[in-house]
């Protein structure tokens, strides 16, 4: 299996700041891989590092097998979704989107005919004669996705592709990305503070912490094995248990996470706290509780029975479900 | 607390001062109209538009006129190049002493016309350089550089800088990148700082006395026809003409600059 994307210890210091730290990265050909952290982790750097925009202080970086550290950005067989887009305000729609063909030498005929097609791909046909200002962010969005798709990229780069947009928006490009990826059947690499983005939309992510990553694996790994407390805390949703609680709740001493799904209340439970907060959620129910100190999120289904606030009530779950992790 | 409103005192000095400073610009044009030829009478003793037939007959005034033209316009074209790249080298990097570098650019509009005059003249008899058109435009593009460099370095810092990264991810080189990216955007700001250049050019006295030689702008013609007293109103006839060269620009560059803005801000 080729690998599209190769990161052989790659390090990009600014001064003193270690925006990206002796990184490893491996991602497979045809895959829809998340680059996933908070904002200053270092998934933006490693993302410029990839089209060129950065050169590493130190280590490898090789798209499709071709070592590219130093190589410019416009000699690279990838291309950039840029966050804001970045079209160019002086060019109509169409010729923003044959740019990568014109710079070629392209002939304009056979260019301004490859963009209308484009255009049609992403479902702009006839908006060719707009300025990118007359246009809405979604359709800013797809004129930006067809100028990068066409000088037929290898691997095609999103930074943040979504934040821009209204959620409903937001989650109806989801799907449409993900649908164009299968269809053209390239490397895709997007960038996102997003954990609910990365989960559903990739099919393996990087979690970024300190301009090192984290974790790498499917979005089931990540969620239901956090390898770090990061990971679990970051992620979300999980409960993150400290060694004493996770031992006295039957297992080792060691930080552990466990899902508020497979987390069941039960009066029996070894501890006991004070039930905080109900949240109301459409399919169930989550009730927050304070055990020992930390708090806990269960989720009871819609049409079982419910704790009243400021109850004591203990909890109960599948010793399977209870994920020890690695570090503190 | 501050009123929004003037009071009516502060109204009628600031009037005032308006009418100081423009009046006389109205009384220029009022005597080129003037029977009167060898004073300034006020009121004019007549009116009459015969000065305008007598200056365009004038052999005297058509080579100063050109030569300024000629002047204005050589020195624009030199503005327009090195300020561009000047502003270009100011506001796409970071490099040592950069700071020290865009004052020792901006320094010749704030240095007195006389120490500029001055220096040039004494760097040209140092090189024995003779005095001729180019000394002119030389001592002219020291000040034009900077109005094509302070407009320029203004767009291009406006300018979203992605649009540059994001043509070079399409595969243009730098070269591609700044004629079809970076020229358009800047387009209305160098034909903004271009026309400011050639208007402060086409009426510059100063720095001309020092470096012109024996030769005439259209500006140093008038002032040594001030001293003579036959024909005067001509003289405002040719003021006239320098208003109008300069004011349009000058208007022309400003309503640019204006828009300008609109279409810079576009680009996220």
């Amino acid at each position: 299996m080729t690998l599209a994307v190769e990161f052989q210890k790659v390090s990009r210091h600014f001064g003193q700041v270690k925006a990206v730290d002796r990184v490893d990265l491996a991602i497979a050909e045809g895959a829809f891989f998340a680059m996933l952290g908070p904002s200053g982790s270092g998934k933006t750097t490693c993302l410029r590092l990839i089209s060129g925009f950065e050169t590493p202080t130190s280590g490898t970086i090789r798209i499709m097998g071709e070592d590219v550290s130093r190589t410019p950005p416009h000699l690279r067989n990838v291309n950039t979704v840029f966050q804001d887009y970045a079209l160019f305000p002086h060019m109509n729609v169409r010729d923003n989107v044959a740019y990568g063909l014109m710079v070629k030498g392209v002939d304009k005929r056979s260019r301004l005919d490859r963009a209308e097609e484009l255009l049609a791909q992403v479902k702009l046909a006839g908006y060719g004669d707009r300025k990118p200002g007359q246009l809405s962010g979604g359709q800013r969005q797809r004129v930006a996705l067809a100028r990068a798709l066409i000088n037929e990229p290898r691997v095609l780069l999103l930074d943040e592709p979504l934040g821009a947009l209204d959620l409903k928006l937001r989650e109806a490009m989801q799907d449409e990305l993900k649908a164009l990826q299968k269809r053209l059947g390239i490397t895709f690499v997007f960038v996102t503070h997003d954990q609910n983005e990365a989960l559903s939309m990739a099919d393996s992510l990087a979690v970024f912490s300190e301009g090192r990553i984290a974790q790498i694996g499917t979005p089931a790994d990540i969620y239901d094995r956090p390898a770090t407390r990061f990971v679990a805390d970051f992620v979300g949703s999980s409960n993150v248990l400290p060694p004493g609680l996770t031992r006295a709740l039957g297992g080792p001493a060691a930080w552990a996470s466990l899902r508020p799904e497979a987390t069941r209340l039960s009066a029996a439970g070894p501890v006991t706290g004070t039930v905080t907060a109900l949240r109301y959620q459409g399919a169930g129910t989550r009730v927050l509780l304070t055990l020992q100190g930390t708090d806990i999120a269960a989720f009871v289904p819609a049409g079982q029975p419910l704790p009243e606030p400021g109850s004591t009530i203990g909890i109960a779950f599948d010793p399977a479900a209870l994920h020890v992790m690695e570090g503190a | 607390m501050l009123s929004d409103r003037a009071s009516p005192g502060l109204k009628l000095a600031a009037g005032a001062g308006l009418a100081f400073l423009h009046l006389p610009i109205l009384l220029i044009f009022l005597y080129a109209f003037t029977t009167e030829e060898k004073s300034y009478a006020f009121p004019p003793p007549g009116l009459t538009t015969q000065w305008f037939g007598i200056a365009w007959n004038r052999e005297d005034i058509w080579p100063p006129l050109i030569l300024s033209l000629q002047v204005a316009a050589i020195a624009t074209v030199l503005a327009l190049i090195l300020g561009t790249l000047a502003a270009g080298a100011m506001a796409r990097s970071r490099f040592f002493g950069q700071n020290q570098i865009a004052l020792l650019l901006i320094l010749p509009i704030a240095l007195p016309g006389v120490v500029t005059g001055i220096a040039l003249r004494s760097a040209f008899s140092m090189l024995d350089i003779p005095y001729s058109t180019w000394t002119i435009i030389l001592g002219h593009a020291t000040f034009c550089i900077v109005i094509v460099f302070n407009n320029a370095v203004a767009r291009m810092r406006r300018l979203s800088g992605a649009i540059l990264e994001a043509s070079a991810d399409l595969g243009a080189n730098a070269f591609q990148t700044f004629r079809h990216i970076l020229l358009p955007n800047l387009g209305t700001a160098l034909l903004a700082g271009g026309m400011l250049a050639f208007a402060l050019s086409f009426d510059e006295v100063i720095v001309t006395t020092f470096t012109a030689g024996q030769q005439s702008t259209l500006p140093i013609w008038m002032l040594e026809e001030l001293v003579r007293p036959h024909q005067r109103p001509v003289t405002n006839v040719v003021a006239i003409v320098v208003f109008l060269v300069t004011v349009i620009p000058i208007l022309l560059a400003y309503r640019l600059t204006i828009r300008g803005t609109e279409i810079a801000g576009g680009g996220k």
